[in-house]
């Protein structure tokens, strides 16, 4: 006669769903010693035009910034308009944002 | 794709605790989504568990009506509550609830739902005494399962995708029903186009209510000057970031502005036309700096005499009478600001059966 007990499962749920989006990788560093043409998107934060303006100059004092242009979002809450992104991306090699809540 | 939600545990497990170290609850004990459970919910839904409602962000989870059943289940619901749950979702998913920020911000703001309509009674909803409070199963559970998925499909975790500094105790569960028997008025959901005969969810991104006490006036505004009190700080979203907000006006106070024949806009024109908060308030009279704020509509004058409105219209202050028949109070709830719309949405998805009103021809506007 066995002495083992056949251990009884049951079901449970995960509540959490499925995400379904595709892993994205990050865009190539830049070139170090190029003049970068640099976008700075405001978010309209309370503070993020004084710590973008404050980031800017400390940048532009290390001397790899080469021009610098300025983007405002409609709303800090939502994303960029897909025509402001793609401005952006046109004009510039990076782009400096900040919260500044 | 189809992933699968279910796994085998062993039958002697506390799924209580299991569910706990799951990190699935939202700090109170889950009612364990057993089979048979979310079976029953699953077919008050049209069953087809398969089919995905909305994506919830900022996880962007797909709430399927299987994940939709199960998170309802734990949060304690019967079945019939169901559909309520499902069109607060769908309200909430749109792109003017804007529910990424919402969850996502700083702000203390959490969804509040308001039910309109028949099925608030169907299902047993408090719309009376203790209305924002405890005690009933219906607006306890069917605000937490909101929370639930916010939490579980939305990834809404405090500290991580829940940025909140101090979040309110109405992240837990926010949702009332309005008095509709104890008003003096047309139901909200009927102000905004729809038949009596339907029912609805209203959904706002809001801070808890303030209460307001007046126990002394006997006209319109006596009473009203005291919610214009609550709503005249610099201290809520609204004050520094428009957007819209709620008030909930007692059946006492309620019956004292209608016994003058004051209509529902008379209450919102009125408490637009009367705030106090000027530019100086709101900018500190530029004691930290010259302060533009851009977060207020351009057409807001910026010298520091202009009056600076709480909400930019009265259309934004959304007026529900609610409460127990006892007592003159009412209630100021501000909202998250102009980043979010609030949402009105049909339990049955069906949009609004009455058009212009018009008479011979010539229509109202």
């Amino acid at each position: 006669m066995s002495t083992r007990a056949t251990r009884r499962e049951r079901t449970v749920y995960d509540p959490r769903g499925v995400v379904e989006a595709e892993p994205r990788s990050i865009a190539p560093r830049l070139e170090a010693g190029s003049a970068i043409r640099l976008g700075v998107l405001d978010n309209t934060k309370w503070n993020a035009r004084k710590l973008l303006q404050a980031t800017v100059a400390e940048l532009e004092s290390g001397g790899a910034i080469g021009e610098v242009r300025y983007y405002k979002k409609e709303t800090f809450s939502k994303n960029a308009a897909p025509d402001l992104i793609r401005q952006i991306a046109q004009e510039n090699d990076a782009v400096l944002t900040a919260v500044g809540d | 794709m189809v992933a699968k939600i279910t796994q085998p545990v062993a039958e002697d497990v506390d799924l209580v605790e299991w569910y706990y170290e799951q990190g699935f609850s939202d700090g109170l004990p889950v009612v364990p989504p057993t089979p048979e459970k979310p079976s029953a919910v699953l077919a008050a839904l049209g069953g087809e568990p398969d089919l995905v409602e909305c994506r919830v962000p900022p996880r962007w989870g797909n709430l399927t009506r299987e994940v939709l059943a199960v998170n309802i289940v734990m949060a304690g619901c019967k079945p019939e509550y169901a559909p309520v749950v499902r069109a607060a979702m769908l309200a909430l998913s749109g792109p003017a609830f804007n529910l990424n920020g919402v969850q996502a911000t700083t702000h203390m703001a959490s969804p509040l739902i308001v039910v309109n309509g028949p099925v608030r009674n169907e299902i047993g909803m408090n719309a009376g005494a203790n209305v924002f409070g405890s005690g009933n199963r219906a607006n306890a559970t069917i605000g937490r399962a909101v929370r639930l998925i916010l939490l579980n499909v939305g990834g809404g975790r405090p500290g991580e995708l829940d940025k909140s500094t101090l979040g309110h105790p109405s992240k837990y569960t926010y949702c009332i029903a309005e008095n509709e028997e104890a008003s003096p008025w047309a139901p909200y959901h009927v102000e905004q186009g729809y038949e009596a005969e339907d029912s609805t969810v209203f959904a706002i991104a809001a801070e808890a209510p303030h209460s307001v006490t007046n126990h002394i006036a006997n006209d319109p505004e006596g009473v009203l000057d005291s919610v214009v009190s609550a709503m005249s700080t610099i201290a809520h979203n609204n004050a520094v970031s428009s957007g819209a907000c709620v008030v909930v006006i007692g059946p006492e106070h309620g019956a004292t502005i209608a016994s003058k024949g004051w209509t529902r806009s008379d209450v919102r024109s009125y408490l637009w036309m009367n705030t106090k908060n000027t530019f100086a308030d709101v900018s500190f009279n530029h004691r930290y700096g010259t302060v533009y704020n851009r977060n207020l509509p351009r057409w807001y004058g910026r010298a520091p005499e202009s009056r600076t409105p709480i909400v930019p219209s009265p259309n934004e202050i959304h007026l529900f009478v609610a409460g127990g028949e006892a007592g003159r109070f009412s209630a100021f709830i501000p909202g998250w600001g102009h980043m979010t719309s609030p949402v009105i949405r049909a339990i049955d998805g069906r949009p609004p059966a009455s058009g212009p009103v018009c008479v011979d021809g010539t229509c109202a506007l």
